[in-house]
C-alpha cells in the first residue's frame, strides 16, 4: 500500500509510533530523543501520502473492518497531531523520564491511528488505547491526588469507549453497518455515539474530567494531554455529525460557561483547561453549522488552537518547573527572571485572543463568520462574548499573574533550553499562520473564500480586544479585579466525586440494611438447625463432633448459593 | 484560603503603557468614521458596537466570575478533607 519496506501492520498510520514507543524505555536518553523524532518524521511522511478513500481492510469474526481510511479533513488533523507530538518530545528533552516518553509517543500514535479508523470497532480499539496510554501521564505525578484524578479520568474515558461500542453494536444491528459515517443524533445509536464523542470533547456536564485530570499530570504530561483526546473527538464529530443543529447550541454553551470558572480559578494550568474547553466550543459550533466555511473554521481552529494551547501549557509548565507552583496567588514578577518564557507566553496569549497577525484571528474568524452567514444572531453574540472571555482568561490573566502583577521575588533561572526551543517553534507557528494564513488554508478540506483581513473586520476585532483590555486595566488600577484565592472551584466533576457516591449510598443503605438483617436471620436459622442436629447426633450418632464455625459457614454458603441459583433461574 | 489582593503600584512605565492604550483606543474610535464595517446583523452595524461590547463583555465576564465564586468556591482541601457542602 503506502510503503513496501514496512510490515503491513506498521503501515497503519500511528501504529509505527505505538510500536516504536515499546523500544523507548530500552534506549539511552540521547538516542531515545532521536528515535522518537525519527519515528514521528517517518509517520508524518506515511500519513501525508494517504489520499482520501479506503486503503486497508480486513475481516474479523465475520465483520468487515476498515483499518485505514482518510477523509478530506484527515490530513490537516494528522499533520497537527504529528507537530504536537514532535513539540512534546522536544519540550520534554530536559527530563529523563522513560514513562512519560513512552506513554506520550504511544498516546500520540493511538490518536493518529484513530483518525484513520474507518469503522467504529477499529475506532473503539484506538479510542480506548488513547485512554490507557495517556493515563500514565497523570499517574507519573506519583501523588495520591494525581492517582485519584487518573482513576476518574480513566473511568470517564473508558465509559466513553463503552458507550461508543454500544452505539456501534446498535448501529450494526439496525443494518447500517459499522463504517464511520454521517449519523442521525436522534436515533439511539447516533445518540449514544454522540454522547461518547461528547464525553471526550468535554461537552457541558461531562467536562469535569478535563479540568480535574489535566492539571494533575506532570509538567510535560499536561502539554501532551492538551493536544490529542479532545481534538480527536472534534474530528469524529465533524465526520459523523456535521450539520447537526443541536451542536450549535451545545458548542455555544461550551464557549461560554468555562470563561466564568476560569476567572476565579487560581491554578493557572487549570485556567488553561477551562479556556481549552471554551475553545472546543467554537469547534463544536462549527461542526453544528456544517457548511464548508464552518468545517474549514473547525479544522483550522483545531489546528491553531492545538499549537497556541500547547504553547500556553508549555509556558505555564516552564513556570511550574522553575518555581514549583502554578498558582496565581503565589506567582508574579517573573518577567525579569524568565523573559523568553514570558515572550512566548504572550505570543500564545495574543494568538488565543485573536489579535490580527496571530493564528487565532485567521482561524476563529472562519467559525464566527460562518455563524453570522447562517444568521444565528444569539450564537454569534455568545461567540463574540466568549472571545472576550478568552482574552480575559488566557490573554491577560495568565501572563499578568505569572510574569507581571506583584513581584514575588523568585530567584529562578530561565526555562531549560529544550523547553525554550519547543516554545519558540510553537510561537513561530502561531505567527506564521497569522501572517500567512494561506499556508493553513491550503490544506483545509474546502477552498477558503473568506477574507479575514477585510479592513472593517480587522477594525471591529481591534476595537473589541483593546476596549476589553481597557476594561481590564481599569479594574486592576482601581483594585476591582477579583483577588486570586487559593481554593477549590467546584466543577461538574463534583457530580462524580460527591453526588454520585452519596446518591449510591442513599439508595444502597436501605437495601444493605435489609440484606444484612436477612443474613443475620439466615445465620441464626442455620445455627439453630446445627444445634438441633448436634443434639440429635449425640443421641443417634448421625452427626458426630462439634459444629465448627467453618462448617456453619460452609452450610450457610451452600444455602445462600441455592437461594441465588433459585433467584436467577426464575 | 490565602488571598492575593492585586492592588499593584502603577509604575511610570505602566502609566505610559496605559496612556498609549488610551490613545490607541481613541484612534480606533476615530477609524470607525473612516473605515466601513460590513455587518451581518443590524446591531453589529451600529456605531461603536465592538467598542461597547468589548468593554461591557469584559466587565460582565469578571462580574459573572465573582458571582459564581459565591456558589462554587470551597476550601483548597475540599475533596481531600471530605467536607460536607455548606
Amino acid at each position: 500500500m503506502m510503503n513496501s519496506l514496512l510490515p503491513t501492520f506498521l503501515q497503519i498510520p500511528g501504529l509505527l509510533m505505538v510500536f516504536g514507543a515499546l523500544l523507548v524505555p530500552l534506549l539511552p536518553h540521547a538516542i531515545r530523543q532521536i528515535w522518537m523524532l525519527a519515528i514521528i518524521a517517518v509517520s508524518v511522511w506515511l500519513c501525508w501520502g494517504i489520499a482520501p478513500g479506503v486503503h486497508m481492510t480486513t475481516q474479523l469474526a465475520g465483520l468487515d473492518l476498515i483499518l485505514v481510511r482518510a477523509d478530506a479533513i484527515t490530513r490537516p488533523f494528522a499533520l497537527f497531531f504529528h507537530i504536537a507530538a514532535a513539540l512534546n518530545v522536544i519540550y520534554a528533552m530536559h527530563e529523563n523520564v522513560r514513562t512519560t516518553a513512552t506513554a506520550g509517543l504511544a498516546y500520540a500514535g493511538a490518536a493518529i491511528a484513530a483518525l484513520f479508523a474507518g469503522d467504529f470497532i477499529t475506532l473503539f480499539i484506538y479510542w480506548e488505547l488513547t485512554a490507557f496510554t495517556s493515563v500514565f501521564l497523570i499517574l507519573i505525578s506519583r501523588s495520591e491526588r494525581s492517582f485519584a484524578a487518573a482513576m476518574r479520568y480513566l473511568l470517564m474515558q473508558v465509559s466513553s469507549g463503552v458507550i461508543l461500542l454500544a452505539g456501534a453494536v446498535i448501529l450494526w444491528h439496525s443494518g447500517q453497518g459499522l463504517n464511520v459515517q454521517a449519523l442521525d443524533a436522534s436515533t439511539l445509536a447516533g445518540g449514544l455515539i454522540l454522547l461518547a464523542f461528547g464525553i471526550k470533547a468535554a461537552f457541558p456536564f461531562v467536562n469535569g474530567w478535563l479540568q480535574d485530570a489535566y492539571p494533575e499530570a506532570s509538567v510535560t504530561g499536561t502539554v501532551m494531554l492538551s493536544a490529542f483526546t479532545t481534538k480527536l473527538a472534534i474530528y469524529m464529530l465533524a465526520l459523523c455529525f456535521a450539520g447537526t443543529e443541536i451542536l450549535i447550541w451545545i458548542g455555544a454553551v461550551m464557549t461560554l460557561f468555562p470563561v466564568f470558572f476560569a476567572v476565579i480559578e487560581n491554578d493557572l494550568r487549570r485556567v488553561l483547561t477551562f479556556s481549552l474547553n471554551s475553545q472546543l466550543g467554537f469547534m463544536v459550533v462549527g461542526v453544528g453549522i456544517g457548511s464548508e466555511l464552518a468545517i474549514n473554521g473547525t479544522v483550522s481552529h483545531a489546528f491553531a488552537s492545538t499549537i497556541y494551547k500547547a504553547l500556553l501549557f508549555m509556558s505555564m509548565g516552564a513556570v511550574l518547573h522553575r518555581t514549583g507552583t502554578a498558582k496565581a496567588s503565589e506567582l508574579g514578577g517573573l518577567w525579569k527572571r524568565m523573559p523568553l518564557t514570558m515572550i512566548f507566553c504572550i505570543i500564545g496569549a495574543v494568538s488565543i485572543s485573536s489579535f490580527p497577525l496571530f493564528s487565532g484571528f485567521v482561524t476563529k474568524s472562519l467559525t464566527i463568520g460562518s455563524v453570522a452567514k447562517e444568521g444565528y444572531f444569539v450564537v454569534w453574540m455568545i461567540l463574540i462574548f466568549a472571545s472576550v472571555g478568552a482574552l480575559e482568561n488566557s490573554g491577560l490573566k495568565i501572563p499578568y499573574f505569572s510574569f507581571f502583577g506583584r513581584d514575588r521575588k523568585f530567584e529562578v533561572k530561565e526555562a531549560p533550553l529544550s523547553m525554550l526551543i519547543a516554545m519558540a517553534i510553537a510561537a513561530g507557528l502561531c505567527i506564521a499562520i497569522g501572517v500567512a494564513p494561506q499556508l493553513l488554508y491550503g490544506i483545509l478540506p474546502y477552498a477558503v473564500e473568506y477574507n479575514a483581513w477585510e479592513a472593517g473586520h480587522v477594525l471591529g476585532e481591534m476595537q473589541l480586544l483593546l476596549f476589553a483590555i481597557l476594561a481590564f486595566a481599569f479594574l486592576v488600577a482601581r483594585g476591582l479585579y477579583p483577588p486570586q484565592i487559593d481554593s477549590t472551584v467546584l466543577n461538574t466533576d463534583w457530580l462524580l466525586r460527591r453526588l454520585l457516591p452519596r446518591l449510591t449510598m442513599a439508595i444502597a443503605r436501605p437495601i444493605l440494611s435489609v440484606w444484612f438483617t436477612a443474613l443475620q436471620h439466615a445465620k441464626k436459622l442455620v445455627m439453630d438447625g446445627l444445634y438441633i442436629g448436634e443434639r440429635a447426633s449425640q443421641q443417634t450418632g448421625l452427626v458426630s463432633g462439634v459444629a465448627s464455625t467453618g462448617a456453619a459457614a460452609g452450610i450457610f454458603l451452600a444455602v445462600f448459593a441455592l437461594l441465588l441459583i433459585l433467584l436467577f433461574s426464575m | 484560603m490565602s488571598h492575593s489582593s492585586e492592588k499593584p503600584d502603577v509604575s511610570p512605565a505602566a502609566k505610559r503603557l496605559l496612556i498609549a492604550l488610551g490613545m490607541i483606543c481613541f484612534g480606533l474610535i476615530g477609524l470607525e468614521f473612516i473605515i466601513h464595517r460590513h455587518a451581518y446583523f443590524a446591531l453589529e452595524g451600529q456605531p461603536m458596537f465592538f467598542v461597547a461590547y468589548g468593554f461591557v463583555a469584559f466587565i460582565m465576564v469578571v462580574v459573572g466570575g465573582v458571582g459564581l465564586r459565591k456558589l462554587v468556591m470551597r476550601a483548597p482541601d475540599y475533596y481531600e478533607a471530605g467536607n460536607d457542602d455548606e
